[in-house]
């Protein structure tokens, strides 16, 4: 079944910046799918759109049965339920502990206090920061701090998670421990999307590539694209 | 939505405030002059109006029977004037009654003119509505059997007029305080928004509805208001008593005492100042939400 799908999307900017120029794209559930490119290339639009931050200007876009053209905007939110988003940059809330952190994400949709005190420790627990429940995110290395990222993104359970430059900010040898933990979330049944432009990780994890180039897919394959 | 979500949501707020304490008791002080000087509008007023009640009760209009009334006729006639239209109150005295007011007050000197009474019977007048002071009056100079109609217009005027001024003047400051009221409170609360807008965004991200997202704006706002409401009641109380217990004026006239209106001011200053915080947050809240992606 296609949890993602986009049907000759075209998406052009107030600026006249046409970024994505017809792309037609399907994600079935379970997959692992990188997306590569380079600085301006359309991945960010790609994203924002499954994210419905933006809006396709022609063709269609459908995230989990949700056809985006006609989502309305209070159901925006039920959408991005089904999803869960790790940033490069963490985006995580420097006065709050590691659990608020986390549990933030259960409050916003709504969680009782026993199913957060139930979920987060184990979600803490799989990306391996149960002991670090009480520390504040300064406290942590870059690649804990991601950490706290992915177990956010993971807590509400969402089918879909979507990572955006998630190794950008962090040690390359932490990269790979982020990778891994992302193929452990895949291997659970959740789909995995990864935007990156580091070339050596994505070849070393021999998953679909999807490479876009000038708002175009240049290449939707198993092999890892000449130049990334 | 559920208890503990309520909850968590105005402990978020109440966060907020804390956070941003400076702005908060800034933006309360700011209020609470806005809400003083609203609420010393609205005294001023209910003063004016009590003292054109009390200057009304001193204002009277007194019509004059022609020289041959009878005493049936005079019946008639205060019963005639009794159904006028925007007559409030009409008192009769016999030309005999008021020949003995005028021997009490002159004494002796008009014992002679019982014999041959020169005085008419007269009606004493008081009105609904002084606005409408010229139209009645002539009215009754048209009533069968008035000779004259006797009256202070001047001060009936001059009443009308300063109570106009006043209600103008009153509605102008109010709705000016309550636009600058309202101003100060969006730019904390969009103060607030602007520290918190890492949170917002994740918020989103997580897709947290538009509800959630406000509501602890929302709580920010109507504290602040409250609290500046609850401050500004009791400032305005201890500054009006004061000035109430200090300024004598002749005669019956007083200022009336806050007890006569607690309530009005109280409902007025919480309410107006929740709302006043409510609709601030909701005004720079809802900006930021359409500004800021989706």
């Amino acid at each position: 079944m296609w949890l993602i799908e986009f049907r000759d999307v075209h998406k052009t900017y107030e600026t006249g910046n046409e970024a994505l120029k017809g792309v037609s794209v399907k994600i079935e559930e379970g997959e692992f799918v990188f997306i590569v490119g380079a600085s301006g290339a359309g991945k960010s639009t790609f994203l924002k759109l499954i994210m419905r931050e933006e809006v396709a200007t022609s063709g269609e876009v459908i995230v989990s049965n949700f056809k985006l053209s006609k989502l309305k905007r209070r159901q925006i939110p039920y959408l991005r339920r089904a999803m869960g988003i790790v940033f490069q940059d963490f985006r995580l809330i420097n006065t709050m502990t590691v659990f608020d952190n986390v549990a933030f994400a259960m409050r916003v949709v709504g969680a009782s206090h026993r199913e957060i005190r139930r979920r987060v420790p184990y979600v803490l627990g799989l990306v391996g920061l149960q002991h670090k429940a009480k520390n504040f995110p300064m406290e942590l290395s870059g690649g804990e701090q991601q950490r706290v990222g992915l177990a956010r993104a993971l807590v509400n359970n969402p089918s879909l998670i979507i990572a955006d430059e998630p190794t950008g900010n962090i040690d390359p040898e932490l990269s790979y421990e982020i990778m891994e933990l992302l193929t452990e979330i895949n291997r659970r049944g959740t789909t995995v999307l990864v935007v990156t432009h580091e070339h050596e990780l994505v070849k070393s994890f021999g998953r679909r590539v999807i490479e876009i180039r000038d708002g175009l897919v240049l290449s939707d394959s198993k092999e890892v694209p000449h130049e990334v | 939505m559920r208890f503990n979500t309520f909850r968590y949501l105005v402990r978020e707020g109440v966060r907020s405030l804390r956070q941003n304490l400076f702005m908060s008791a800034a933006s309360i002080l700011v209020l609470v002059s806005c809400l003083l000087i609203t609420g010393c509008a609205y005294l001023v007023f209910e003063n004016v109006e009590h003292a054109f009640d009390w200057a009304y009760q001193q204002n009277v209009v007194v019509a004059y029977a022609v020289d041959t009334t009878t005493d049936e006729q005079a019946t008639a006639l205060k019963t005639t004037l009794d159904g006028m239209d925007n007559v409030a109150e009409v008192e009769y005295i016999s030309k005999e009654a008021l020949l003995d007011r005028y021997k009490d007050e002159f004494g002796e000197v008009l014992e002679d003119l019982a014999a041959d009474n020169p005085l008419q019977d007269a009606f004493v007048i008081r009105f609904v509505d002084l606005e409408r002071f010229d139209e009645t009056v002539a009215a009754i100079r048209a009533v069968e059997g008035v000779e004259k109609v006797d009256f202070d217009q001047e001060l009936s005027q001059t009443l009308v007029k300063v109570r106009d001024v006043v209600m103008t003047v009153g509605v102008w400051v109010i709705a000016l305080l309550l636009a600058v009221s309202l101003f100060i409170i969006a730019n904390t609360i969009k103060l607030t928004v602007y520290s918190r807008r890492l949170e917002i965004s994740i918020m989103r991200s997580v897709g947290a509805t538009s509800w959630f997202v406000r509501f602890p704006f929302m709580v920010e706002g109507v504290i602040l208001g409250g609290a500046a409401g609850a401050l500004g009641y009791g400032l305005l109380f201890a500054v009006y008593e004061v000035i109430r217990r200090n300024f004598t004026f002749t005669g019956s006239l007083s200022l009336i005492p806050f007890t006569a209106v607690w309530w009005q001011l109280l409902l007025g200053f919480l309410v107006g100042g929740m709302l006043t915080g409510l609709l601030g947050s909701t005004f720079s809240m809802g900006r930021y939400l359409r500004e800021t992606a989706e």
